[in-house]
């Protein structure tokens, strides 16, 4: 019985590796990919999501609040 | 993913680490077999096998969001219009959502990862969590309108509230619980083919085919400019593209396995979800196009009532199954989008996060999809909920999480670190671009018409 499985888990193993890509592996997806370098423009832009994003919950807060009242 | 050709290091596993298999690894590896070998077969049997295993998360994510809500938008611009002008827009409004979404499929398959992930590593924690957390409130909020679709729609068959709940959440339940994702992907698959439904609804009115024609070729005739004209076009762009829909597409592409060589079928898939979900959007605006020729107001109709008023025209079993199309759409819906935060959750949090996984493993994923569905439908059933604002709030959160999900989904495909060469070509920059700002501006549009409706007044109508 204990052969059997550990056949299969060999099996299974073989499966694995030769069907999946190894960045597809569970185990891989484990690893962070490194942060971004963010440049000029690119700072630009989530700076201007930020200002956005700040202008559009003050305007929710006062959605709420106004409904509220 | 890789650097050109070249794999990131960090993302490889060196040749003396023990490789863990998992559970979920091994059910995806069974579907890439099956893949692998329809691929290494010649001829239109083999090639029409690839195509059934690898169409699933683009024909989902669009009739997934041919849901609830955007069934009554499309349904509310046939009423109100006709048939005419909407009738090319609404192509064009799936054409640009095939522009957004192929970004994603893309994305999946090159970096195996899902978009809240890649947001998260990549932009850095913030962004990552006020993505999982904004999408998170976001689909909540539109679970809410799907179960409130579910209801009305059953409720034209004389179901009680909540037997209509309760039968949308067996349906959803009964997907998960084979726990393999390509099990829950050809059962919501069938539930989805459901939207077609909408196309002998359609017949049985009788459509003027020729000003379809007419509509198609000269985009005539075109509504008066006003306030009332623009919401509607701003909410069917909504009713087409929205954050849920990015997350969603990616993460499923990544389950399902998809690698650099099956982005041609992801893209086919894209397209043919787009087809089939646009083939039911106009069917909608044909079935209720007669009530624009009677001159029915059908201002603030819900599911139910546009089956009550087309019930005339069409008859009882043609009011039947426009019914139960807002129901399908309200069903579908809500299994893709509890799906979509489920996952988004996993991603950020790095819990183990997948179809594939069994009950015991992924606790934390099952958890968040039921409870999220759980949680929507019982506050559908609490008396005197008040629907508008539900829905005014759906559409305010959704206005929040566009601009971001779009501009990093923009940012990411053209990452060249984790997309090697598979970035974009500039002249798909510059559709993607444009569709970008058009989307970004319509949903800002919208949310302006929601939280101050005077301004839009300046410009006429009601």
């Amino acid at each position: 019985m204990a052969r059997e499985e550990t056949q299969n888990l060999e099996a299974d193993r073989n499966l694995v590796l030769s069907s999946l890509e190894h960045d597809q592996l569970v185990r891989a997806k484990k690893h962070h990919i490194p942060r971004r370098i963010l440049k000029g423009p690119e700072l630009a832009i989530l700076w201007t999501l930020r200002i956005y994003l700040i202008f559009m919950m003050a305007v929710v807060v006062y959605q709420v609040w106004t409904a509220a009242h | 993913m890789s650097v050109g050709s070249q794999p990131l290091a960090t993302n490889s596993i060196a040749a003396d680490e023990t490789v863990v298999i998992t559970h979920e690894d091994v059910d995806r590896a069974h579907d890439r077999v099956r893949v692998s070998e329809a691929r290494a077969r010649r001829g239109f049997f083999p090639g029409a096998r690839l195509l059934w295993l690898l169409v699933g998360p683009g024909v989902l994510v669009m009739l997934g969001e041919n849901d609830g809500p955007s069934m009554l938008a499309y349904a509310a611009t046939g009423a109100k219009f006709g048939v005419g002008f909407f009738l090319p827009f609404v192509v064009l409004t799936f054409v640009m959502a095939i522009v957004v979404q192929e970004m994603t499929v893309r994305l999946g398959a090159a970096t195996h990862r899902g978009h809240a992930e890649l947001i998260f590593d990549r932009f850095g924690p913030f962004w990552g969590w006020f993505s999982m957390i904004d999408l998170a409130l976001g689909n909540f909020l539109t679970l809410i309108t799907e179960f409130i679709a579910i209801r009305a729609g059953l409720g034209f068959f004389g179901v009680p509230p909540w037997m209509a709940i309760l039968i949308a959440l067996v349906i959803l339940y009964a997907a998960l619980m084979s726990h393999r994702y390509w099990t829950w992907e050809r059962i919501t698959l069938a539930a989805a083919l459901f939207n077609l439904v909408f196309i002998p609804v359609a017949l049985m009115t009788h459509p003027h085919w020729h000003a379809v024609r007419h509509a198609f070729i000269t985009w005539q005739p075109m509504p008066g400019f006003n306030k009332d004209t623009l919401l509607i076009v701003l909410a069917d762009i909504g009713a087409t593209v929205t954050p849920w829909m990015l997350f969603f597409q990616q993460s499923a592409t990544v389950d399902k396995g998809l690698t650099t060589k099956d982005i041609r079928f992801g893209r086919i898939d894209t397209v043919l979800g787009a087809a089939l979900a646009t083939a039911a959007a106009l069917a909608t605006i044909l079935a209720t196009a007669p009530l624009f020729a009677h001159q029915m107001g059908a201002d603030n109709f819900q599911a139910a009532e546009f089956a009550q008023a087309l019930q005339p025209i069409i008859g009882r079993f043609g009011a039947s199954l426009f019914a139960l199309g807002m129901v399908e759409a309200g069903i579908v819906a809500s299994i893709t989008i509890s799906t979509s935060s489920a996952y988004a959750f996993g991603e950020v949090t790095h819990k183990p996060h997948s179809l594939n996984l069994p009950m015991g493993q992924g606790k934390a994923f099952y958890s968040v999809l039921t409870l999220c569905a759980a949680a929507a439908a019982a506050i559908v059933l609490i008396p005197g909920l008040p629907l508008v604002y539900v829905v005014l709030l759906v559409n305010v959160v959704a206005v929040l999480a566009m601009p971001p999900a779009l501009v990093f989904l923009f940012m990411l495909v053209n990452d060249r670190e984790i997309m090697g060469d598979l970035v974009s070509p500039p002249w798909a920059n510059v559709l993607s671009s444009g569709v970008v700002f058009i989307l970004t501006s319509a949903g800002v549009l919208f949310g302006i018409s929601i939280i101050a409706p005077n301004i839009f007044a300046l410009l006429g109508g009601k």
